[in-house]
């Protein structure tokens, strides 16, 4: 798992998470709950859609708003997530819809957003 | 198959007298072009006597002639025409209303054998023609006896009642019956719009003027005032209010600055009178073709059109400078009409500071400017007609469509996402701007980029201005604590810290050296004038911290590029007009709209 750290992490949206399964990746989106073990979040992406996010460990903090979160997609299309983090939003909001738009462009456009070329390096 | 002209209707048309509906021949056809774009027509008629070269067509049957139906050797009935005598005494038939009676190709060729109509020498065959209906001249025209007022029941919907004027002189005739050869005529318009005073001061003088809109039922019609006009009317005028207007001059409407639908417009004049007239519930408010929202994305760029919506969203008033460095304020408004899609309107001045979009009010805008900018959008003009919640049916179904189901719809807007800066932002990288050759041609050049501050210098950035509001020019250390400002032509005991600052900025292409001037300055640095120039003077460290922080900070910036030569030598200049931090969340919608579009091309 420690494995995440040092690749490349896709930046995806939920309705990519079955094209990454056993992949690092990283997902952002809005915290709509916490399970009562503390060890699964619901987030949801640009698009309206969930995801689940498991965690290693029970949360030990309060967390809310907007949640960068990278990890392994798992056989269930789950994140099993290594590390996660709030987005401070106390100056903008972060725009979720706009995120998802460029997050598109990304993979539409793989020719100039060379992504593979950093694995031999 | 015969046609008979009607012989001698030549002679009396010359002479002033009317002929009703005289048939003659167009023996020739000239086209004139107007200094302004738009043609005329001059015509050769014959009567089977005579010819006559001094026919003009009147401009709205300017479409016969175009399309061919008024050619050499067709016969046509003159329904309607005026008589005019020019300043040296020669007369002009000025044809209002006429019909084709046999085409071109339907004559084998000239009628008869007419001769130029000379005045005073008539062939004496009067008595072989059938002659024609000879009326005298009207006599209450008075003075000239040139003029041939047309019938007023011609135009409108219904036949104007023509109340008396109170001055009694002339009949009330229809607006869009005015046009430059006449010169006695009353209207009875309500003014529609009325613009505020403008002045004007250039090499030829100073001045004011102002101007309104005068709308009856046969049209609409712009009226300017200058100077003695603009105090003795301005304050009499009541916009929404009906007068008489009489003794205006006309001339060809400039299209580009009036959007009414009337080839001429009049000038107020000395002799002008205008007089409120107190039955006034049948002239008609405002005319507006309104036109849906949807359908504006079909209309050519720089139409007028009239647009009523609700306004469903109002962007805060916004103070820019205009090229010629006028302060303006401006307004975006969002549109929604039936159509289910929105526009963005921008409103300039007056109305956009006053404007308040509260309780979503139904805007009626006459003679809006379609614009292409960023897909369509409105823009209004110095002669739109603003009105909030009007008294007319459609405002009123509009309100009710939108309280039931309007209010609920996201609405697909014709405007699409723009950077901030609004105006027409011209967009370049910084090689972009050196390879296009921005500021090579005669006027400079005005673009807006995204760059990062990579260096500013310190040296000289700071200078002593004259402390005059408004004055900012360098004042000359007179080294006796005193300092003398040449254009205001005082001397000082104090002066104020101004920047003038030289900034490299650059992009991911390229980089270009920047002048910036007191407000862009103070932005790049964070610091206020006064403050830097204490700073400078007491502590030289944090002086040059000011400028090291400063660094690598990326702004938006609005530059003014010009090739500038001093002393033969040619170089470009950019100045920043305008820096404002980058609004990231602009900034990406931008660069994804930008990407979507060069992908698709």
């Amino acid at each position: 798992m420690s494995g995440v750290y040092e690749s490349p992490k896709h930046r995806i949206n939920t309705s990519m998470l079955s094209q990454y399964i056993n992949r690092p990746v990283c997902f952002i989106g809005r915290l709509e709950k916490v399970h009562p073990s503390g060890k699964t979040l619901t987030l949801t992406d640009g698009e309206g859609k969930t995801a689940s996010v498991e965690l290693n460990d029970p949360l030990d903090e309060e967390l809310s708003g907007i949640v960068e979160v990278i990890g392994m997609v798992s056989n269930k299309g789950t994140i099993m997530a290594v590390s996660h983090t709030q987005y401070r939003e106390d100056k903008a909001s972060f725009d979720m819809e706009l995120y998802n738009e460029s997050l598109k462009v990304l993979h539409d456009f793989p020719q100039y957003y060379p992504f593979e070329v950093s694995l031999s390096g | 198959m015969t046609v008979r002209l009607s012989e001698g209707a030549i002679e009396s048309l010359t002479k002033g007298v009317e002929v009703s509906n005289p048939v003659l021949q167009c023996v020739n056809i000239r086209k004139i072009d107007g200094g302004n774009g738009l043609s005329r027509f001059r015509l050769m008629m014959s009567d089977g006597l005579h010819t006559m070269s001094s026919f003009m067509l009147s401009t709205q049957l300017n479409p016969m002639a175009e399309q061919n139906q008024l050619a050499s050797n067709c016969v046509c009935m003159l329904k309607r025409s005026v008589t005019n005598v020019l300043k040296d005494g020669r007369r002009v038939v000025v044809i209002l209303d006429m019909e084709i009676l046999k085409s071109a190709d339907q004559m084998p060729g000239k009628i008869g054998d007419p001769t130029p109509y000379v005045e005073g020498q008539s062939k004496a065959q009067q008595s072989t023609a059938p002659a024609p209906t000879v009326r005298p001249l009207q006599s209450q025209n008075g003075s000239d006896g040139s003029m041939i007022r047309p019938p007023a029941q011609s135009f409108g919907k219904k036949p104007m009642s023509a109340p008396n004027t109170p001055g009694g002189s002339s009949k009330v005739v229809p607006i869009a019956s005015l046009n430059p050869y006449q010169s006695k005529w009353t209207v009875r318009a309500r003014v529609t719009n009325k613009n505020a005073i403008r002045t004007w001061s250039n090499s030829r003088g100073d001045g004011k003027l102002f101007s309104m809109e005068l709308v009856d039922e046969s049209g609409e019609i712009r009226a300017t005032g200058f100077n003695n006009e603009v105090d003795k009317f301005y304050s009499l005028i009541e916009q929404g209010k009906v007068y008489y207007i009489s003794k205006g001059t006309l001339k060809i409407a400039n299209k580009q600055f009036s959007s009414l639908k009337n080839d001429y417009e009049m000038t107020l004049n000395g002799e002008t009178s205008i007089i409120p007239c107190e039955d006034s519930h049948d002239v008609p408010m405002v005319q507006c073709e309104f036109v849906s929202i949807a359908d504006l994305e079909s209309r050519e760029k720089d139409t007028i059109v009239d647009v009523i919506g609700v306004c469903k969203n109002t962007e805060d008033v916004m103070r820019i400078m205009t090229k010629n460095s006028r302060e303006v304020s401006k307004r975006n408004i969002q549109l929604m009409d039936m159509s289910g899609r929105v526009i963005q309107l921008t409103m300039w001045g007056n109305d956009a500071e006053t404007f308040d979009g509260s309780g979503q009010p139904i805007m009626a805008i006459k003679g809006a400017r379609l614009s292409d900018f960023g897909g369509r959008s409105l823009s209004t003009l110095y002669s739109s007609t603003v009105m909030i919640n009007p008294d007319i049916p459609e405002a009123y179904k509009l309100r009710g469509w939108y309280d039931k189901e309007g209010h609920a719809m996201d609405g697909q807007s014709m405007t699409e996402l723009r950077g901030p800066g609004g105006g027409n932002t011209n967009w370049k990288t910084l090689a972009e701007v050196k390879n296009e050759h921005l500021g090579h041609g005669d006027k400079a050049d005005y673009f807006s980029c995204i760059a990062t501050i990579v260096y500013i210098r310190k040296e000289n950035c700071l200078y002593q201005a004259c402390p005059s509001k408004d004055c900012n020019k360098k004042v000359v250390d007179q080294q006796n604590g005193m300092y003398r400002c040449e254009k205001c032509d005082k001397e000082f005991p104090d002066f104020k810290h101004r920047l003038m600052l030289s900034a490299n900025v650059a992009d991911f292409g390229d980089n270009q050296w920047v002048t910036c001037f007191q407000e862009s300055a103070e932005t790049l640095l964070g610091q206020n004038s006064s403050y830097l120039g204490q700073l400078k003077d007491s502590n030289e460290a944090a002086f040059d911290e000011v400028f090291q922080l400063a660094n690598f900070n990326t702004f938006v910036f609005r530059n003014r590029v010009k090739l500038e030569t001093y002393n033969d030598e040619s170089r470009i200049k950019v100045t920043v007009v305008d820096v404002k931090p980058v609004d990231h969340r602009e900034y990406s919608k931008r660069l994804i709209i930008n990407i979507r579009k060069m992908a698709a091309q």
